[in-house]
């Protein structure tokens, strides 16, 4: 039992920590997602991936020939929790690239693919922004019922069909696509591949869709007869179902340290709110119901570190791992709509003012995650996806869908 | 990073987990419950064999050593299992204070007879209002020539009625100030004028109400320093709050299993009920709960052992365990359904618990408002 972090990896916290308040200075946190909207905070998201990037902080536990610096998947840790901390943008690029693109293409992708993708994203360059088509009007929770065809004339697979909330397509180079390769097959598991789109390619249309609170993240896709060379295989043809389940988990181990990060930023933003604010003459930090809810909050923050900490020490260990991803995706939703509710509450009315007009409250950190975290919630799967993982994956109890 | 026990920590788990099974099977916690001791002398002795009563303390004092990380692995299996006893407040409330405070004299004369399993403690803290504050002392000791003479009455005082020896938490300065004037003494179970009465509680688990009228203590039987016994019990309350945690962690990893199990194993409409996805993810919900409670009760154990400030991690442990054990609790009833409403149910001696492991040192509120404190509110 050990659980202090090595000298070095405390090093690399303090210029993290340096380089954002340089950086970032006076910014609310925004998350990773809302940067997709606004030319204005693409823009900046993007000049902040390359400065990271230059920093050898983009990537880093990727390892040197394909633009990482091999470092340790602590140290990788570390860089994530003290960097959503101080809400750097442009640290996922879209999410897709840097969250699974890249670790998958590591694992099941050619040497080629591997050359010729990876160094761009590692480099933060707008070439290296991935979007990820998976869901589609039919297929949410049950991605495996995925219509989008790509099947095989000669050279070529002719791509078509829909996608729907793909992320970041408006801005992405590249598509990371699910589609069915074998129309015959019996299962539908075993029909699947992962292929490579370029989105610059003739016959693909991207219609936006605005959620609730105006930001335009998601997208619809269309694919007309869409031309992508067989060489963008990655891995192995109808076995895609498989790299698609290793990509989900790859993109859900990381929640708990961007989560606690900025969790904890945005507690402290409300604890110094309420030493501030007087009512009735006296600081709303004595009041009793306020000091509960955000001990409460603060105690919900400290459990998601440790399954943060507990996912890496497994990872480093070389293990996959599976159930606890699922498990920290859930609890990081839970406390983030925990956390979203118990600030609005705090600050009251003023929490409906939007989020530009000078009246908003705590740079409007509260109200953007009390949007945001509905959403924020179903993206990488459903809460009760989750469940069913850990439930079956951990407890080794019967499919219950 | 590393979340490993050590080999010695796995052997000590491994070896407490089986001794517990064997000698304490879940028909002995019940008859226990219902015992004019409250626990079971035979398997004290063995306990003494193997050295848990003397695990941390130096081998000048026949102790065997280890570290506190080993006692907090040791606790959760005892929690696991459920063993009804005195080891807690001898060893947790009483000895970890007297290693610390204790004169060079005290410690040879109390820790040696502690971990031959000759003497038995506990610690008379809370009173009337079953908090666990400062400005609720108002037991008082005054000076008598070369004694303390006490007065006064302690509520929730585990095993007293079994103790030989009672730490007594008494107010020797004024009253208006809370934790500035407590001095803590050290008295004889036997000694004159000592009255100690046993609470019936859910848990049957030896509470005790002990009333002092006129008890006499010697000068030399302060712990600590006079009219600074709060830090000690500060000291004290930290470490045992976090071995409280431990036992309730492990405690609710058993709740857990026997549910998961319970859900595999029984069927209904011709499924395992845990194919159904309510029972599934209330399982998921309490696994979470387990796992996050578990590595909160390590790491603040862990800082405690580093010797860093570690109240703030410790409420937040406190707290947790408090809510996650009660959560466990109802919905493993819950999944077990009438089954699990029986007195031969094992799944209702953990619930019997609940409220005692709750109200030790501290209650949810307080560990709460601690908590908010420590992020600085």
């Amino acid at each position: 039992m050990e659980f202090r972090f090595s000298q070095k990896e405390e090093k690399l916290r303090e210029d993290v920590r340096n380089f954002a308040r340089a950086e970032t200075a006076g910014r609310g946190i925004i998350s990773g997602m809302e940067e997709e909207s606004r030319d204005e905070d693409w823009g900046f998201a993007m000049s902040m991936s390359k400065k990271l990037a230059e920093k050898g902080w983009l990537t880093m536990a990727w390892p040197k020939e394909y633009g990482g610096q091999g470092a340790s998947f602590f140290e990788q840790h570390v860089y994530i929790d003290e960097a959503s901390y101080w809400g750097i943008p442009g640290t996922t690029m879209g999410v897709s690239g840097i969250g699974w693109v890249g670790p998958s293409l590591m694992i099941c992708g050619s040497e080629e693919q591997r050359k010729k993708y990876l160094p761009s994203i590692a480099a933060g360059e707008p070439d290296g922004v991935w979007c990820t088509g998976y869901s589609e009007p039919n297929a949410g929770s049950d991605v495996a019922n995925i219509q989008t065809s790509a099947l095989r004339e000669g050279d070529h697979y002719i791509v078509n069909g829909q996608k729907i909330w793909t992320s970041c397509a408006h801005r992405a180079r590249w598509c990371w696509l699910a589609a069915r390769t074998d129309p015959n097959a019996s299962k539908k598991q075993h029909s699947i591949s992962l292929i490579i789109l370029d989105m610059k390619s003739p016959g693909i249309t991207i219609k936006p869709i605005e959620n609730y609170a105006g930001i335009h993240i998601f997208n619809e896709l269309f694919f007309d007869n869409v031309k992508v060379p067989v060489m963008n295989l990655v891995g192995t043809e109808n076995r895609g179902w498989y790299h698609l389940m290793q990509s989900l988990a790859f993109e859900r181990h990381s929640f708990a340290p961007q989560f606690y990060g900025k969790g904890r930023r945005t507690l402290e933003f409300m604890v110094k709110y309420c030493n501030e604010i007087r009512y009735n003459g006296k600081p709303l930090a004595v009041n009793a119901v306020t000091r509960h809810k955000l001990a409460e909050r603060a105690i919900e923050l400290e459990t998601l570190k440790m399954f943060g900490y507990e996912i890496t020490w497994k990872m480093s260990k070389g293990l996959i791992p599976v159930y606890e991803a699922a498990r920290n995706k859930a609890y990081c939703d839970f406390a983030m709509q925990r956390l979203a509710i118990t600030g609005t509450e705090i600050i009251g009315a003023y929490s409906q003012v939007d989020i530009n007009y000078k009246w908003s409250k705590l740079l409007a950190n509260f109200t953007r995650l009390y949007m945001m975290f509905p959403g924020l919630a179903l993206a990488g799967g459903t809460g009760e996806v989750q469940k069913n993982i850990v439930g079956q994956f951990k407890l080794g109890l019967p499919r219950a869908y | 990073m590393d979340f490993d026990l050590n080999e010695q920590q796995n052997m000590l788990k491994t070896m407490a987990h089986d001794f517990l099974i064997n000698e304490c099977p879940k028909t002995r916690v019940r008859e226990l419950e219902k015992d004019a001791k409250g626990y079971d002398t035979s398997i004290w002795s063995k306990m003494v064999d193997l050295g848990w009563l003397g695990l941390i303390f130096p081998e000048q004092y026949n102790g065997t050593g280890a570290d506190f990380l080993d006692l907090v692995v040791l606790m959760e299996e005892m929690g696991r299992n459920i063993l009804p006893g005195p080891f807690f407040s001898t060893v947790a409330l009483c000895a970890l204070p007297i290693l610390k405070f204790g004169t060079e004299t005290q410690r040879r004369k109390y820790l040696v007879p502690i971990a031959d399993g000759k003497n038995i403690w506990s610690l008379a803290l809370s009173e009337k209002s079953g908090k666990f504050e400062a400005s609720d002392i108002n037991t008082v000791a005054s000076i008598d020539g070369n004694h303390y003479v006490i007065n006064g009455e302690k509520w929730f005082v585990p095993f007293a009625h079994v103790a030989d020896y009672l730490i007594v938490a008494c107010r020797t300065g004024r009253l208006e100030s809370a934790d500035e004037g407590i001095t803590l003494l050290i008295v004889r179970t036997k000694s004159r004028g000592v009255t100690i009465n046993v609470i019936p509680s859910i848990a049957g688990d030896g509470l005790c109400r002990v009333r002092f009228k006129n008890v006499k203590a010697g000068r030399l039987d302060v712990l600590g320093k006079v009219g600074k016994g709060w830090k000690v019990i500060n000291y004290l309350a930290q470490r045992a709050t976090v071995l409280k945690c431990a036992e309730v962690s492990g405690a609710c990893q058993a709740v857990l299993e026997m549910t998961q199990a319970y859900a595999k194993d029984r069927k209904q409409f011709d499924k395992p009920i845990g194919a159904f996805m309510a029972i599934q993810h209330k399982l998921v919900d309490m696994l979470t709960d387990v796992e996050g409670l578990q590595y909160m009760v390590y790491y603040s154990a862990w800082l405690l052992s580093t010797g860093a400030k570690a109240d703030v991690y410790v409420s937040m442990a406190k707290a947790k365990a408090n809510d996650v054990y009660q959560r466990v609790c109802i919905d493993g009833i819950k999944i077990h359904g009438a089954i699990g409403f029986t007195l031969d149910h094992d799944i209702g001696c953990y619930f019997r618990r609940v409220k005692a492991a709750e109200f030790v040192l501290g209650d949810t509120d307080m560990h709460l408002d601690k908590v908010a404190a420590g992020i600085g509110l």
